[in-house]
């Protein structure tokens, strides 16, 4: 196990002097800024509901080829550094517009501490990623913390200057998959973490830190 | 009003549009996402805007209207040959030029069937097989039958056939046949791998063309219906995915023995596309792409209704009233509705150009595609030496990992084949290419397995 309990308090009171996490919002693509649908300080919110079905809260509209399209909050938080100078000008693909000062949640903590408790597949290159067919299909049986892996097994998939690349399992042990950390065919940069995998007999250990980091921190 | 071109691409093509227009005095506007703000490209623009993808037809046309262009050269690969895309362009509110021919030719001449459909009606030889999709095993190893005898016939035996997924290319969904007793079991499996990979299950049954050469004519026509040709290139040597790797103009060597007559050949396709051309009124420049077998037999295989990558050096040895050719400035010269003001007559070449790409790849392991930054790229200028390239040379270049990991190509000019090879030689062992992947291992380039392919140009290869 590769985090033990001093560190783990460290690592809390870290995310408890500052809580936040900063999301730029940028344009999908170019267009026009024709309306802003918040101002500074106002809290909006991301996709909610069981499946997501319920939209972000409306943030601004952006217009290109007389086409409107309302651009969305994905994640909960408060909005800054709204560039208001924007509106009714024309603006390039990736403009960063405002600021999302996010509260971390519970499930964010839990995800950002298992990246040094567990054993992380990282994304080699700048490109999509699936999982492999085979492993899909335990994980969709048996669910999370319980498909065991092994060293030599095609984990995940590729998808990179229009060829596909498996990419394989190379650690010697027990282990299973437990954290997803990326979202299928979307593009995941360089270094960012895919898998996260826990050795079999730490996975009670494990469980405790989960409990450990819920009892002390709860949702806004 | 003056003319305002779009460069609706990236990389070295989006450089020689940009040189094209500077010469011809017109405006230009370039586009790049955020992987490419590095490129040459960006950096050497005046007027850019930042897309979200070169694919993304509303993004190319708002920053269109917003830059005040008249026309958007699509370059090659992207939308180039994507007739929707052309037709939007000359059909919209506002419509701009398309430089590329007409949005009809594009989907015409882009539907396989179509055109092996029609050429054959037009005379023109192609490779011998079905013309209409099969969806039945039945009919497959009836038409596959009849297809064995015909070619049985003719003096070939044992012949291998191809099942082909209609809506397949670049080497996918395709398998062979050496024995009608594999016909069915073959024809179900390319049938289920084209409904899972292209959703649509089309089959055809072509004769499989043993060994062959791949020889291009370069083709350019007016909107005042003038054609002319810019004779042929070989383009043989390809990946084993059949990318070009080393290309060749002209596409015969002449000074070489070949078992047929080979001026008379390459004046038959090139008055084949032709022919195909005019029946078009084909508008602008375009590549008819042919397979020649030993024997001296050519089928006609398919039209790149674009400007092609290697067009340079048929413009090498293309010269106009004795002045060299630049196919990319023909190219926007008749979009924009000119005359050509010469013909075929006023048409002369001279000597052999060979176009190197120059790619990070690693040839030993399946032409994998590496990405990586580039800390150290140079070579000797010569006189007879073009390079083409987006990536620069005074600072680290990181490849971006959504695009082919192409670095350059090189256009070598020689007076003669022999000259033109030895010089492309020269040209490999004299440019330096260094740099590391990710994991900070040398980064490794194609250029080995060009020096070594070098020895097989204008030879016949196993397909």
């Amino acid at each position: 196990m590769k985090i033990e309990y001093q560190n783990l308090n460290l690592m809390l009171q870290k995310f408890k002097a500052n809580p936040y996490k900063i999301y730029p919002v940028l344009t999908p693509h170019t267009g026009y800024i024709k309306e802003f649908k918040v101002k500074e300080g106002d809290t909006v919110r991301g996709p909610s509901g069981k499946w997501l079905e319920k939209p972000g809260s409306p943030l601004f509209v952006l217009e290109r080829e007389k086409n409107q399209k309302i651009i969305r909050a994905k994640i909960n938080g408060i909005v800054q550094n709204l560039r208001t100078d924007l509106l009714n000008k024309f603006v390039e693909a990736e403009e960063t517009i405002l600021e999302i000062k996010h509260p971390l949640s519970q499930k964010e903590i839990i995800s950002e501490i298992l990246l040094s408790a567990l054993y992380i597949i990282k994304a080699p290159e700048t490109a999509r990623y699936i999982l492999s067919p085979a492993l899909a299909s335990r994980l969709e049986k048996q669910g999370l913390g319980k498909v065991k892996v092994k060293k030599g097994e095609e984990v995940l998939i590729m998808t990179f200057m229009k060829r596909e690349t498996p990419i394989y399992f190379s650690e010697d042990g027990n282990f299973v998959l437990y954290y997803i950390y990326f979202t299928p065919f979307q593009l995941v940069e360089r270094d960012q973490p895919l898998l996260g995998f826990c050795q079999e007999e730490n996975l009670p250990y494990l469980q405790k830190i989960i409990e450990r980091i819920k009892e002390e921190w709860s949702d806004f | 009003m003056k003319e305002r071109v779009l460069i609706a691409n990236r990389g070295e093509i989006a450089l020689r549009i940009m040189e094209a227009c500077k010469d011809l005095g017109i405006d230009y506007v370039v586009v790049y996402t955020k992987e490419d703000q590095d490129s040459l490209h960006v950096r050497l623009a005046e007027k850019k805007y930042r897309i979200s993808d070169y694919k993304d037809m509303n993004d190319l046309l708002a920053v269109a209207d917003e830059a005040k262009c008249t026309a958007i050269h699509p370059g090659y690969g992207f939308l180039s040959e994507n007739y929707r895309f052309a037709r939007r362009v000359v059909k919209r509110g506002r419509p701009l030029i398309f430089i590329g021919p007409s949005w009809e030719a594009i989907r015409d001449l882009g539907n396989k069937l179509f055109l092996k459909k029609l050429a054959k009606d037009l005379g023109i030889p192609v490779i011998p097989g079905t013309t209409e999709p099969i969806y039945n095993e039945i009919e497959a190893e009836l038409k596959a039958e009849e297809l064995y005898e015909s070619l049985n016939s003719e003096g070939i035996n044992n012949p291998s056939l191809l099942v082909k997924a209609v809506a397949g290319g670049g080497g996918m969904g395709i398998a062979e046949v050496k024995d009608l007793e594999e016909l069915r079991p073959t024809f179900r499996k390319i049938k289920a791998y084209a409904k899972r990979l292209f959703g649509d299950e089309g089959i055809i049954i072509e004769a499989k063309i043993p060994t062959l050469q791949h020889i291009e004519v370069q083709i350019l026509g007016s909107k005042h219906g003038e054609y002319v040709h810019f004779g042929t290139r070989n383009c043989t040597i390809q990946s084993i995915s059949k990318q070009k790797r080393i290309e060749i103009a002209p596409g015969f060597n002449k000074e070489s023995k070949y078992a047929f007559d080979c001026r008379e050949a390459e004046a038959n396709i090139i008055n084949y596309s032709l022919k195909l051309a005019k029946y078009f009124k084909y508008d602008s420049v375009g590549t008819w792409e042919w397979l020649i077998t030993p024997e001296g037999k050519y089928f006609l295989m398919e039209v790149n209704t674009r400007i092609q990558v290697e067009n340079e050096i048929s413009a090498k040895i293309s010269f106009v009233k004795n002045k060299q050719v630049n196919l990319i400035k023909e190219q926007i010269r008749v979009a924009f509705g000119e005359k050509l003001k010469y013909s075929q007559e006023d048409i002369t070449f001279k000597g052999v150009s060979i176009e190197l790409r120059l790619i990070a790849e690693d040839t030993q392991r399946g032409f994998l595609p590496l990405s990586g930054t580039i800390t150290r790229f140079k070579w000797t200028p010569k006189p007879w030496l073009t390079v083409r390239t987006h990536v620069p040379q005074d600072q680290p270049y990181t490849i971006p990992t959504q695009f082919d990991p192409n670095l350059a190509l090189a256009i070598i000019y020689g007076n003669n084949f022999e000259e033109a090879k030895k010089r492309s030689l020269e040209f490999l062992n004299d440019i330096i290419i260094e740099g590391y992947t990710p994991k900070g291992e040398k980064l490794v380039t194609n250029i080995e397995f060009l020096k070594e392919k070098l020895e097989q140009l204008y030879q016949f290869v196993g397909s």
